[in-house]
């Protein structure tokens, strides 16, 4: 049920402190591969350092990472990109006056031959992109349109386009629909599934426990810098989910591990 | 509609001020007169395009009138004192891209907001301007080899313009077609966002200040041959009118957005305005008030990233 043989992500002892305060310790986590989970804790859990740390922002203080077997360090957002983790921000990693096209290849264009040039390859950029926006679904008929033209469900489309651009076995959404309606929250959690069903590893930080257990099979409970356990999602309602996060102890009969 | 309106109505005003001046100003319609104004614009027109490259990745430079006549009295003193033209064009590139680059420099480096980073090397090339020449212009009978480059004319229309218009189609296949282009656009748009997909931002910021720095050099050369003579604050009136021209470019075709056709559009709208006002009649001051207002107006109306570009810190 939980984790297949080889998993995309392993976790062992992660910590990191920043100067003497301890944000994150001892943590030991695996993920499949096509596997959806979601991150929760309070705050002050421990969720965003471990993000920063899978996203490559920053880099754990102790303990090891591998990623499809192999040990990783990465030293930016970009490497674990371009590894193939990427990382979906609440708002920050679109250019909101740059086109729907523009903003998949930001960082990664494709280029005409011979690729020393540096010539953009603007049509088949475009029609990747639109290739990748059809696999959620999200039919555009205009890719040279400002995202900021777009609703905050097409913006996180746009995003995750982006990391399929990059081939991302893992994408980690932190907090994608804290700032959308119900429609919109509803289209996101669409866009997850189809991620699952496309082989790609979801980590979802929310604090939505709806969200969280509409579309997740396991979720990792941290409290104060530590993994206090890991739930079965199908076995949990949200009102236990924000009951346990609160208090840090996991209903015995949901426990994954 | 309205998006029709943002992109094209300051354009259209621009067609409005020239159909004016056709109308009431005796001789604005004359070839030489139209001629006359496009290469008067020429070097306000490649410095702004420079202006335009440093803004586009979210800086300022304010340095590149000091810069462009630092480069102009390097290059004139060393065509008057019988040096190569070669020489003493390589020297005027040269030096306005050192001083782009040291702009770069400050910037990245030494984490200095573009906005007084710049504002200090003016400073620097001014002093250095001065001490180069002792407060003197250069003036002389120069080879007609080096002159050509500003006075000469090709199938009808002054050197001067066929620069300003290879400068010009040189920035816009950058910006549009070339993978570091769109990078620098990133980069002005959405730095964390482009940080975060890779693009390595300082390196873009430093390439779009030594870019300006480049122009700067190139309209110095441009200058100077057109002139025969190089004094050590020869450009500087052009700051203002070379950001009003930018700042009203942002007004049309991408609004908010520094872009190349708008900075030339702005150009030539500053210069028949300074050309018909003087038909007109109106004394020479009078256009610096109409400048100050075109950069009041501009900016009010679409100037997001520059305001991002002179606040960033």
């Amino acid at each position: 049920m939980a984790v297949v043989d080889e998993p995309v992500l392993r976790l062992s002892g992660v910590g990191k402190h920043y100067g003497g305060v301890r944000a994150l310790s001892g943590v030991d986590l695996e993920i499949a591969q096509g596997e959806c989970v979601a991150l929760v804790g309070d705050n002050g859990a421990g969720k965003s350092t471990l993000v920063r740390i899978l996203s490559g922002a920053h880099q754990p203080s102790e303990g090891t990472i591998a990623f499809a077997g192999r040990p990783v360090r990465f030293r930016s957002p970009a490497d674990a990109l371009e590894a193939g983790i990427a990382t979906t921000y609440q708002d920050l990693a679109l250019a909101p006056h740059l086109t729907i096209a523009q903003n998949i290849y930001m960082g990664g264009e494709l280029l005409l031959r011979p690729h020393f040039l540096g010539l953009l390859d603007k049509a088949r950029m475009r029609r990747e992109a639109r290739g990748y926006l059809d696999r959620f679904g999200f039919a555009v008929n205009d890719l040279d349109r400002p995202v900021s033209d777009l609703s905050g469900g097409q913006q996180q489309a746009v995003a995750l386009a982006r990391a399929l651009r990059w081939q991302a076995r893992v994408v980690i959404m932190d907090e994608p629909t804290a700032a959308l309606g119900v429609g919109e929250t509803r289209m996101v959690l669409d866009l997850i599934r189809a991620l699952g069903a496309q082989k790609v590893t979801v980590i979802l930080v929310s604090h939505d426990m709806d969200d969280v257990v509409a579309v997740t099979q396991r979720i990792i409970v941290l409290k104060r810098g530590r993994k206090v356990g890991e739930v079965v999602t199908a076995r949990v309602s949200p009102s236990t989910l924000a009951h346990t996060i609160m208090t840090g102890e996991i209903p015995p009969e949901a426990s994954a591990a | 509609m309205r998006p029709l309106v943002a992109r094209f109505g300051t354009a259209l005003a621009a067609c409005a001020v020239f159909a004016f001046f056709a109308l009431t100003a005796d001789g604005f319609l004359a070839p030489y007169n139209l001629l006359g104004i496009a290469k008067q614009i020429s070097h306000i027109a490649i410095l702004a395009i420079g202006f335009s490259l440093a803004l586009t990745a979210a800086e300022l430079d304010l340095s590149f009138a000091n810069i462009a006549s630092l480069a102009a009295v390097a290059c004139g003193m060393l065509v008057h004192t019988h040096h190569s033209p070669v020489l003493a064009v390589a020297a005027g590139l040269g030096l306005g891209l050192a001083g782009g680059l040291l702009n770069g420099a400050v910037v990245t480096l030494l984490k200095v907001p573009s906005l007084i980073a710049t504002l200090a090397v003016a400073a620097i090339a001014n002093g250095l301007a001065f001490l180069l020449t002792g407060g003197v212009s250069v003036v002389g009978r120069w080879p007609t080899s080096f002159t050509a480059i500003g006075r000469g004319v090709w199938l009808g229309v002054p050197m001067p313009v066929w620069w300003m218009a290879l400068v010009a189609l040189a920035a816009l296949w950058f910006l549009k077609q070339t993978r570091t282009g769109f990078r620098l656009v990133c980069t002005g748009e959405a730095t964390q966002a482009a940080a975060l997909a890779g693009v390595k931002v300082k390196h873009m910021k430093l390439l779009g200040l030594a870019l300006s720095g480049l122009c700067a050099g190139l309209a110095a050369v441009i200058l100077t041959a057109s002139l025969s003579s190089a004094a050590p604050n020869m450009a500087s009136d052009m700051l203002l009118t070379a950001i009003a021209a930018v700042m009203l470019g942002m007004t049309m075709f991408e609004p908010g957005t520094p872009n190349i056709p708008g900075t030339l559009v702005g150009a030539l709208t500053i210069g028949m305005l300074a050309n018909g006002l003087v038909l007109l009649g109106a004394p020479y001051y009078v256009q610096d008030i109409v400048l100050g207002l075109i950069i009041i107006a501009s900016v009010a109306t679409s100037a997001s990233v520059l305001t991002r570009a002179a606040f960033a810190v």
